[in-house]
């Protein structure tokens, strides 16, 4: 214990005399490297910004140098003598202002992520590049504003941002015994209290749930909705607290250099701070803290010393070519080499994690005894006590003895009725079948319940109360948790933050919770974590928790999400072909998993499935679907006996199956 | 000619990081059917993947036709004549039916037989005939499949290679698949076959495969193993 301790501490106890130390040692050498340094603190932060944004919530920006520009201009606005606005009356001061101007920042991240909400991907950067684009033309043209109506002229030469000759002076922090004039020691201090402040912020954030949340929209938005994380306001918060890091960092950048001009936040800024994300390990803060200081300080300090020591070795040769070269010139292409370079080598980033585990062997004794033995049979007992309690039928608002009533529900794509006016009512408690050819409808169905889908026409009710219109977060919240024909996990997350990601929408803990760590946060995380590690038992996997996702075995892949889905405290569980895939042995542990969860807690199941002795021998009642319709609706009994089910669905050769078996 | 069409000799192999093939030998006669069971990462789809050169050997030899193929680009091995229809039906989405279909006669020379073939691969899926127009992307998962299937043979391979044809499909239509499998190869095309639903793998195969943890550990004629304990105990599902 101590010996770990003292690995860790050593190490950081040396980090914060060098960085302490550092600018009298610069001073002391006369190296004068503090202001370069500080500068690349200032784009370090703005990196670290923007990694909530790319590396955590997944979503490209291409134009995040406009936040910057908005939190230099808010302090040039607020804190320069002279531009005559008639906003205010006087200067002022540079601590208030830094706080503007990161809120400023955050509400113009909130309102550039409104309309990107919908869009992934290409469209997402393209229209933050549209937006990166429009800050420093806005900017140029709004140094002089007339607003002239027929004569009469409400605003007249009205200067808000010294349109292109930018803004000179910016005022300066003052402090009593501290010289902000002169000296650049001050300011490395400062920037240096920020990052940290900045720093130990977002360590918290991406351990929250929070964090987890951005995470899992990363990794798939989809099956985060249906997991109860709402896409839209978790998508909005890493915009908004990306870009307030950004204000911080704009208006801390105008205060020291002292004058600001549209120049200097142009698309190129957003690219460069792209890379420093990217060159660092997307995701991970000591990457992009590495990634901003290699970048920055190669041009800053590198490329400069290298050109006078070049061209010295010119001179001295004779050579003169080299004399007179100026590798300053060359930047972009050194940067866009580098990043080739790192990435063919370590895609990952310099820091990020890397995607692959190390070769393993599958181990044949633990694979030879699954084959032979019985996978684990799930327990009663494992059942954690909280999750009886939470989904105690008892407890739950009553609309009478149905769960779920569906009716009339049609949805078509274009001209195609994809679900024509079924209905299907699940009793609580109950496990109700859905089978049907393929193409049917079937998941379709489960779509429209989970709210991915709108329905035409129809009604869906849970206990009582309407899901129409809902989105799938606020589904999930009601009680109806999903799994996913093909298996939809957070690959890139461990399985305990897969299930963690379950409990989203039964968690409280805000961005200010997820910071300060208030007790009440602390006690509910520790219990998120009981919980899940509960769940993960029950399901076999607790020996796994610490894994990625997507390195787990097929079956252990398809009970995790099923782990999941309970950690969403459901009341109604719908499971898409769960059984697909799977060899007879967990198929057999598979229905018997389901069985218990309905025995067990009164879960109530709707359950698509292919596997007939899965289906037959697991329903209360059997709904077939065909072409959208309802066909049939029946106990498995008639349903088998069912002659149009038989046509349509089973086969003639089934009856010869089941009697085989 | 050989009477073995394909052979694969103490095959060793990667499957990303996992050491997933241990030594698998099997061979394939001209006009069988011969199928490869066994649990999740047993190794039946890196079986596959080897032979079409997707995952390369690490030790061992596989010989098609007499010829070593282990060193062969994927896209060479397709023109010596092995197709194969992938699991997870992976067709081109956003291109029509008869689109998918013709790309299947992609490689091939004899360009005045393809339209036969088409007709041939209509006949077998006359399914398919009605949804010519259609985007793949629209088909049902069990028209998609046959969809890939028949793109496959439209290659005219001498030998298929089919991965978990059964696999999501309604019980009609798992039974629709493997009677079209066994079609196939009536009309002279050598299948291997890889599935999950052991029992219908060996009612439709000639001879059979149990890989267990990337080694082969049994190996019979389908009817044999359809009553071998083991097979039905840990692939049959039989108590």
């Amino acid at each position: 214990m101590s010996d770990s301790r003292s690995v860790r501490v050593i190490p950081a106890a040396l980090l914060v005399t060098a960085l302490l130390g550092y600018p009298f040692l610069d001073r002391w050498l006369q190296a004068q490297t503090v202001h370069a340094v500080t500068d690349a603190m200032i784009y370090v932060l703005l990196a670290l910004g923007l990694n909530i944004v790319v590396g955590y919530a997944g979503m490209l920006d291409l134009g995040y140098a406009a936040f910057f520009a908005i939190g230099a201009y808010t302090m040039g606005l607020l804190n320069s003598p002279v531009l005559g606005s008639p906003l205010y009356g006087h200067v002022w001061s540079f601590w208030v202002v830094i706080w503007i101007a990161a809120a400023v920042s955050a509400g113009l991240g909130v309102v550039i992520g409104a309309p990107t909400l919908r869009v992934r991907g290409d469209y997402l950067a393209i229209i933050t590049l549209a937006f990166g684009e429009i800050i420093p033309v806005a900017i140029r043209n709004m140094g002089d504003i007339t607003i002239d109506v027929a004569g009469w002229k409400p605003v007249e030469r009205l200067n808000l941002t010294g349109g292109e000759n930018g803004v000179n002076p910016v005022g300066r922090p003052h402090l009593p015994f501290v010289n902000f004039d002169t000296d650049f020691i001050p300011w490395y201090f400062l920037i240096l209290v920020i990052g940290a402040l900045s720093l130990w912020a977002m360590n918290r954030m991406r351990d929250s749930r929070l964090g987890r949340a951005w995470m899992a929209i990363r990794e798939d938005e989809t099956a985060a909705d249906c997991s109860g994380v709402n896409p839209v306001k978790t998508k909005l918060l890493a915009f908004a607290l990306g870009a307030s890091f950004s204000g911080f960092a704009g208006s801390f950048y105008a205060a020291k250099l002292q004058a600001i001009t549209p120049g200097a936040f142009e698309f190129n800024v957003s690219i460069m701070l792209l890379c420093m994300v990217v060159l660092g390990g997307m995701g991970s803060l000591k990457g992009v803290i590495l990634g901003g200081m290699l970048i920055t300080l190669f041009d800053r300090i590198l490329l400069s010393q290298m050109t006078f020591f070049i061209r010295w070795v010119g001179r001295s040769l004779g050579i003169g070519v080299l004399a007179s070269v100026d590798l300053t010139l060359w930047r972009w292409f050194f940067f866009g080499l580098g990043l080739v370079i790192i990435m063919l080598i370590r895609p990952e980033g310099l820091m990020g994690r890397r995607v692959r585990p190390p070769a393993a062997d599958v181990d044949e004794g633990e694979e030879a005894l699954a084959l032979v033995a019985a996978p684990p049979r799930p327990r009663a007992e494992a059942l954690p006590a909280w999750l009886r309690e939470a989904t105690d039928p008892g407890r739950r608002p009553s609309g009478g003895p149905s769960v779920l009533e569906v009716r009339g529900l049609t949805r078509s794509f274009g001209g195609l009725v994809a679900v024509s006016d079924v209905e299907l009512v699940i009793p609580a408690g109950g496990i109700i079948g859905l089978i049907g050819p393929n193409g049917a409808g079937k998941t379709t169905f489960f779509n429209l319940v989970t709210g991915l889908l709108r329905p035409d026409r129809g009604e869906i009710r849970l206990d009582g109360a309407s899901l129409v219109g809902l989105r799938p977060h606020a589904i999930v919240g009601r009680g109806i948790a999903r799994t996913f024909q093909s298996i939809r996990l957070f690959q890139n997350m461990s399985v305990l933050d897969n299930v963690l990601v379950g409990e989203h929408c039964r968690l409280h803990a805000s961005v200010a919770g997820a910071v300060f760590r208030p007790p009440a946060v602390m006690a509910e995380e520790v219990r998120a974590r009981g919980r899940a590690a509960d769940l993960l038992a029950f399901v076999g996997l607790d020996a796994k928790a610490a894994e990625m996702a997507k390195n787990l075995a097929y079956g252990d892949q398809r009970r995790l999400e099923i782990a999941r889905a309970l950690a969403t405290e459901p009341r109604l569980l719908l499971l898409d072909e769960p059984t697909a895939g799977m060899n007879p042995r967990e198929t057999d542990t598979l229905t018997e998993l389901i069985g218990l969860l309905r025995r067990e807690l009164g879960l109530a199941v709707l359950l698509i499935e292919h596997h007939m002795e899965v289906v037959m021998g697991i329903s209360d009642r059997i709904t077939v679907l065909d072409y959208g319709t309802r066909i049939a609706e029946g106990t498995p009994a008639e349903i088998r006996q069912n002659a149009q089910v038989i046509e349509a669905y089973l086969g003639k050769g089934y009856e010869q199956e089941l009697v085989a078996t | 000619m050989s009477a073995e069409l394909l052979a694969l000799q103490d095959v060793h192999a990667y499957y990303g990081n996992i050491r997933a093939l241990k030594g698998v030998s099997l061979t394939v006669g001209r006009g069988e059917i011969v199928t490869l069971i066994g649990g999740n990462g047993a190794g039946k789809t890196t079986t596959l993947r080897t032979v079409i050169g997707l995952v390369r050997a690490l030790r061992g030899t596989v010989t098609f036709d007499g010829r070593r193929i282990d060193r062969v680009a994927t896209h060479r091995i397709a023109r010596l004549g092995i197709a194969q229809s992938p699991e997870g039906r992976r067709i081109f989405a956003p291109m029509t039916v008869l689109e998918n279909l013709e790309l299947g006669a992609f490689a091939r020379t004899d360009r005045e037989a393809i339209p036969q073939d088409l007709e041939r691969v209509l006949a077998l899926f006359p399914r398919l005939r009605d949804r010519l127009a259609q985007k793949g992307g629209t088909l049902s998962g069990g028209e998609q499949q046959m969809l890939a299937m028949g793109r496959a043979l439209m290659a005219k391979p001498d030998m298929l290679l089919l991965d978990e044809p059964s696999m999501g499909l309604s019980p009609i239509l798992v039974e629709t698949i493997f009677d079209i499998i066994r079609n196939i190869n009536q009309l002279g095309t050598t299948i291997l076959l890889v599935e999950q639903n052991a029992r219908m793998a060996l009612r439709v195969a000639h001879r059979g495969y149990v890989i267990q943890t990337g080694r082969i550990v049994l190996q019979d004629a389908a009817s044999a193993l359809l009553r071998s304990d083991v097979v039905r105990k840990a692939y049959l599902g039989e108590k």
